[in-house]
């Protein structure tokens, strides 16, 4: 058993004969922020319920810091703090009242149930409107006081099931920040959202899921083009690297980057597509590993640089890709689009 | 079942009750019109008869079943006749307003989609259904007490204290204490099992007062019948209904399941 917060193995729930979701095998260290990202009905509030022992698995297993969610689930309720798709306040009752009922189900004491209200509703700016009913609150202050019942009881492990749906930008904006500071207070997150650059911004690790977890990686994993199903696998794709130069790079240059492990499709910049510019582009699969080598050889080679853009696929495009389809403009899906050429030589395919 | 718990779910359920004005107002208004409504139309009754005479074998009947009311004077035979019709619609009390609280309470929590984050805390699903069923039944219970009170004080000072007499003989007591607390359990049961079915509170509450039939059908039945159900029957009544309770208990139990109420309570 390793000291992981999560572990999931083959974990599956068929409801009738249809399985919403199947062969699910992942593990979350302790402090990681993961993406759970997926169309509506992809099973991630499935997965999600499964994990917080509120429905049992068809088959499989899965641990919350070592505990059996179906054995030991009253001790995994324990340990989780969950947000739901829904706020699902009592609108009757105060701020306080309502962290109040939770913090009682925890079997906390009345001296640590007053003091961790204060302190979790200071820590999302509530303190001031403890005293109103929660049916008065706006979305954002809702989705914030159901953020601070998840986690009034401290748990290690925290879900948030679309914590900024339905919100405005600047709820979604104060929910975020929110987010962020559980981040950095060293919880484990799992965070279903369908919004992409949320999960980039907040996740350690994104999992795209349909069904079944397609891929796992980091942001800058997924979008290079890498990433596992979980079972160890690779995927093709990687970054367009773009080396701007004083000088039009002379063949030495272009063969030395040529020579670099990793690196293809070297070519010099076409001055006239881009913009006069002069220098080379090339692909690299792994951007922290390559970047560093391109350049050391650009220079070593006696190329002067005067700047360097990476250029890879936006979280979007990996999206579309992992799940085989993209809505065209008119509505229409189209499929396959993995096998289209998205990523070729400055494609216009979004800054990394 | 821990205690701490169950109390935790009464009390946030009794903040929310004193919080729906709509639910105060049903829970206040039945006590009212059933404490003034026996003495306004008992006191009528006796009225009307000293008017009219009732036909003697009327009056023989009733004197049959209750022997102890044998020196009443017509009038106040039909007064304590008519008070005694009402112990039947007194068991309304205790039916409708675990009812309201119980539908209330589980069609609003659907509707505010409270209960997942409820359920993904350490709580039985039993705590949270004993919570649930002691915040509807005890404030039922309580109203027909009180009501209970208020109507014998009332009755000794504005018919008399010969005429109040009858709202304390066993039938009363047994079916205001027996009855009525068996009454309410079976109402609650009932507006656990509806409310899990339908989303609108007024829907379950439409459905669940299909209750208070058997209950007005006593006194259909007594008037018909020109004779009185005695204590006897008022307990007899009240294991069959308190054995119901606990069977539609079993079944609210399986309701009340985590997955059922998850993947199907809509």
């Amino acid at each position: 058993m390793t000291d992981a917060a999560i572990r999931i193995e083959g974990l599956g729930r068929r409801f009738g004969d249809l399985w919403a979701v199947r062969g699910v095998n992942l593990e979350l260290r302790q402090g990681e922020v993961f993406g759970l990202l997926g169309p509506n009905g992809a099973g991630k509030t499935t997965t999600v319920r499964m994990l917080t022992s509120l429905i049992g698995p068809s088959e499989g297993h899965a641990w919350i810091d070592g505990l059996e969610v179906t054995a030991d689930a009253d001790a995994v309720r324990a340990r989780i703090g969950i947000l739901t798709e829904t706020p699902g306040l009592y609108d009757r009752l105060t701020a306080t009242q309502n962290l109040d009922y939770f913090a009682q189900l925890h079997q906390l004491a009345p001296s640590v149930r007053a003091e961790r209200i204060e302190h979790f509703m200071r820590l999302f700016e509530l303190w001031d409107r403890r005293h109103d009913l929660a049916g008065a609150f706006s979305k954002g202050m809702k989705q914030k006081l159901a953020i601070a019942r998840a986690l009034i009881h401290e748990p290690s492990v925290v879900f948030l099931d679309e914590p900024t749906a339905a919100l405005d930008p600047e709820a979604a904006f104060v929910v975020r920040e929110a987010i962020a500071s559980l981040r950095g207070a060293g919880r484990t997150i799992v965070l279903c959202t369908h919004n992409l650059d949320e999960a980039e911004r907040l996740c350690d690790r994104i999992g795209f899921m349909r069904g079944e977890l397609l891929r796992v990686g980091s942001p800058s994993e997924l979008r290079g083009g890498n990433g596992s199903n979980g079972t160890g696998g690779g995927h093709g794709g990687g970054w367009t690297l773009r080396v701007r130069l004083v000088d039009d790079p002379g063949a030495d240059v272009l063969a030395a980057v040529g020579a670099l492990a990793g690196i293809s499709e070297v070519a010099a910049l076409d001055g006239r597509a881009a913009g006069g510019e002069t220098g080379l582009s090339c692909r690299l699969t792994d951007l922290r590993r390559d970047a560093p080598e391109v350049v050391r050889a650009v220079v070593g080679a006696g190329g002067r640089v005067l700047g360097v853009e990476e250029h890879g696929r936006t979280l979007e495009d990996v999206y579309f890709d992992v799940m085989g389809r993209r809505p065209s403009s008119d509505g229409a899906v189209s499929a396959d689009i993995a096998t289209s050429d998205l990523g070729g030589p400055m494609a216009p395919t979004g800054a990394a | 079942m821990r205690r701490v718990i169950v109390m935790a779910v009464v009390r946030r359920e009794v903040l929310e009750i004193m919080r729906n004005r709509l639910l105060v107002l049903s829970i206040v208004i039945p006590p009212v019109v059933l404490v003034l409504t026996p003495l306004l139309l008992g006191g009528l009754a006796g009225l009307a008869a000293s008017v009219e005479p009732l036909p003697p074998e009327f009056i023989a009947r009733v004197i049959a079943t209750r022997p102890d009311w044998a020196g009443f004077s017509v009038a106040e035979l039909v007064s304590a006749y008519s008070l005694q019709q009402f112990l039947a619609l007194f068991l309304i009390l205790p039916a409708y307003v675990p009812l309201s609280i119980a539908t209330f309470s589980i069609v609003g929590e659907k509707q505010a989609r409270s209960l997942e984050a409820v359920l993904a805390a350490p709580i039985k699903t039993s705590e949270l259904l004993g919570g649930k069923t002691l915040s509807a039944i005890v404030p039922g219970m309580a109203t027909s007490w009180l009501a209970y009170a208020v109507l014998v004080i009332l009755a000794g000072t504005v018919i008399g204290p010969r005429l109040a007499g009858v709202l304390l003989d066993p039938s009363w007591l047994a079916g205001v204490f027996l009855l009525g607390p068996a009454v309410g359990l079976v109402s609650c049961v009932a507006g656990i099992i509806v409310s899990s079915r339908v989303n609108d509170p007024r829907v379950a509450q439409q459905i669940g007062g299909l209750i208070i039939i058997p209950l007005a059908s006593i006194a259909v039945i007594q008037a018909l019948g020109g004779f009185l159900f005695g204590a006897p029957q008022y307990v007899l009544a009240a294991i069959v209904t308190t054995i119901v309770g606990i069977a539609g208990l079993r079944v609210a139990a399986r309701l009340f399941g985590r997955e059922t109420i998850l993947t199907r309570w809509r």
